[in-house]
């Protein structure tokens, strides 16, 4: 056997051996989804074997009984309000930070940043009092602006990375140009960032998408407020033993994250990468 | 002077919004916090009585659970770094071969990282009681009929188990992509000079790949010391106490008990440890680097 074929046949070991890994890791997903689809005897009496019939019945009483598309929408509200949010006011005061150079933003960098380091747990309880005071909790507006103030810190620290690697002659032909500091900003600077922008966007959704914590603080109360992630939650804790209802609820719950992951896995993993290096 | 002072007030102006927001949610409960944590207060009463020191009294006693759940945080939190860097360095080492396939076996490994954690607790603790118990009838295998979640001590290592399933493969493809960083030609340098595959990972790759595993280590660090959501979905801190994390603890100790004193106490002294170990992990990393540079 030549040099050439050894290396061929050890390749493919690598290959099939990854690839069984690969399965067995991803297993207890896919266990979860056919258990979704079964009659609810069939749970009981074998998780393991594929269901003798599809029972889409599940998804649909799931679906009446949390609100799903009540829910859906009011995620999609909190995480793009969420969103517009931090990419605005961190890149506005990245721009800034990293072009003026003066006392007051040398220190308002420091106070921008720091918050990274304080777990979140660390402050929930205050933070609960205080956002029941000013009526942002129990809304998801309220909620919305609360993540503009905990991603604002990370996000600026990217975009203000990124910034260095804009030169300043770009501003200041802007700036003979008669535009001022605001409009270079949104006209010329901004659109620099997409990239950028980009990671941060990912990183973000992720987070707010999936956030269990700050949502059952502020707006487990109702139906007309709570996420997706929390119903799933609420909802698995009362169906507990009737787990083909439980299992759709969590499919149901992770649907979008894994459609969108599907479509756009390239940005989402080198968004992931980058916010990672950068941050 | 006209032009500097217009200068200053803009960068005070546009910078104002993300100033003012932090503070809303980061200084100003974190003031508040210290200031609770003095005090005796439920919560619903209007006006919360200071007891000066009494609540981080409270905190050091054995009665308040709060000791053992930093000790169930460290030893979660050095399992959990460990395991994490070293398998999704393993899995990253054989995944950053270009073959057919590649990109598929990669997305498989970072699906559980998209899912929300509570979702994936409450898969696991499907899998830990009715998947384990199926698969045991059938293959007759007897660590599939231990109690993963049942007793103590293997429900701490079922915790820290599915925390690394969630989060490997974020991992594994910020390690690849310091994999792929790494210059061919050194690597064939190596081999030139008669390095094997073993010498040249080690002597060669391991070195280079020194920022990636400053992240990563960094990373896991902290992600793991905050870990909450796996744990609250998988066995809410039991059997007993065995899995109550601290963070869990503040969150029972205010919301559950209603002692809002007491958790602002916790919650601020786990604060300190928190950054004590993050500087002191940080600077230890700074050192190897700078070392690494002069050798």
């Amino acid at each position: 056997m030549s040099l050439r074929q050894k290396k061929k046949i050890k390749r493919m070991a690598l290959v099939l051996v990854m690839l069984l890994i690969a399965l067995v890791y991803v297993y207890p997903i896919f266990l979860m989804c056919i258990n979704a689809v079964k009659p609810f005897g069939e749970v009981v009496t074998d998780v393991i074997k594929l269901p003798s019939k599809t029972e889409w019945g599940n998804f649909t009483y799931v679906m009446d009984k949390m609100q799903y598309g009540k829910l859906f929408l009011n995620t999609v509200e909190i995480t793009v309000v969420g969103i517009a949010g931090i990419v605005v006011f961190s890149s506005l005061a990245a721009y800034i930070l990293d072009r003026k150079n003066n006392r007051y933003t040398k220190i308002a960098r420091v106070i921008i940043t720091t918050p990274m380091l304080i777990p979140f747990q660390t402050i929930m309880i205050s933070l609960l009092k205080v956002m029941t005071t000013i009526h942002f909790s129990g809304s998801k507006m309220g909620l919305g602006i609360q993540y503009w103030g905990f991603g604002i810190p990370m996000a600026t620290f990217i975009f203000y990375n990124f910034m260095k690697t804009i030169p300043g002659e770009i501003d200041e032909s802007a700036f003979i140009d008669g535009a001022g500091t605001f409009k270079t900003y949104g006209l010329v600077i901004f659109p620099l960032l997409k990239s950028v922008t980009a990671t941060v966007i990912v990183i973000d959704v992720m987070w707010i998408w999936n956030d269990f914590l700050l949502p059952l603080l502020m707006v487990n109360g109702s139906n007309d407020t709570k996420t997706l992630v929390l119903s799933a939650y609420s909802f698995v804790g009362q169906f507990n033993t009737q787990w083909h209802y439980a299992m759709a609820a969590m499919v149901l719950a992770i649907l979008p994250s894994v459609i969108i992951f599907v479509f756009l896995q390239k940005y989402i993993v080198e968004g992931v990468v980058a916010g990672a290096v950068k941050g | 002077m006209g032009r500097k002072r217009k200068e200053y007030l803009e960068s005070v102006l546009f910078t104002i919004p993300a100033v003012f927001l932090v503070c809303v949610v980061f200084y100003i409960p974190f003031l508040m916090g210290i200031y609770y944590s003095l005090t005796k207060w439920n919560g619903i009463a209007k006006e919360p009585v200071f007891i000066g020191l009494e609540n981080y009294k409270t905190l050091i006693s054995q009665s308040s659970g709060f000791i053992t759940s930093l000790g169930f945080t460290i030893r979660y939190t050095i399992l959990f770094m460990i395991l994490a860097n070293v398998l999704a360095l393993a899995v990253a080492v054989a995944l950053s071969k270009k073959f057919r396939g590649v990109s598929v076996i990669r997305s498989m490994f970072f699906i559980p990282y998209i899912m929300s954690m509570t979702i994936v607790g409450f898969i696991w603790k499907f899998i830990f009681s009715q998947g384990f118990a199926a698969l045991y009838e059938k293959t007759s295998l007897e660590f599939l009929n231990w109690s993963w979640l049942g007793s103590g001590k293997l429900a701490f290592y079922s915790v820290v188990f599915v925390g690394v399933w969630q989060s490997l493969g974020f991992y594994i493809v910020l390690y690849i992509a310091g994999l792929q960083a790494v210059p061919t030609d050194v690597l064939e340098a190596a081999t030139i000079d008669g390095a094997g595959n073993f010498k040249k990972f080690f002597m060669v790759t391991l070195p280079l790949l020194k920022p990636s595993m400053i992240t990563c280590i960094f990373m896991s660090l902290t992600n793991s010391l905050k870990v909450f959501d796996i744990i609250l979905a998988l066995t809410k801190g039991g059997p007993g106490d065995a899995t109550y994390s601290a963070t869990m603890d503040i969150y029972r100790e205010a919301f559950q008990r209603n002692n809002y004193g007491t958790g602002s106490a916790k919650a601020i002294v786990f604060f300190v440890i928190v950054l004590m170990i993050t500087q002191l992990v940080m600077k230890l990393m700074n050192r190897e680097e700078k070392a690494g540079v002069n050798k």
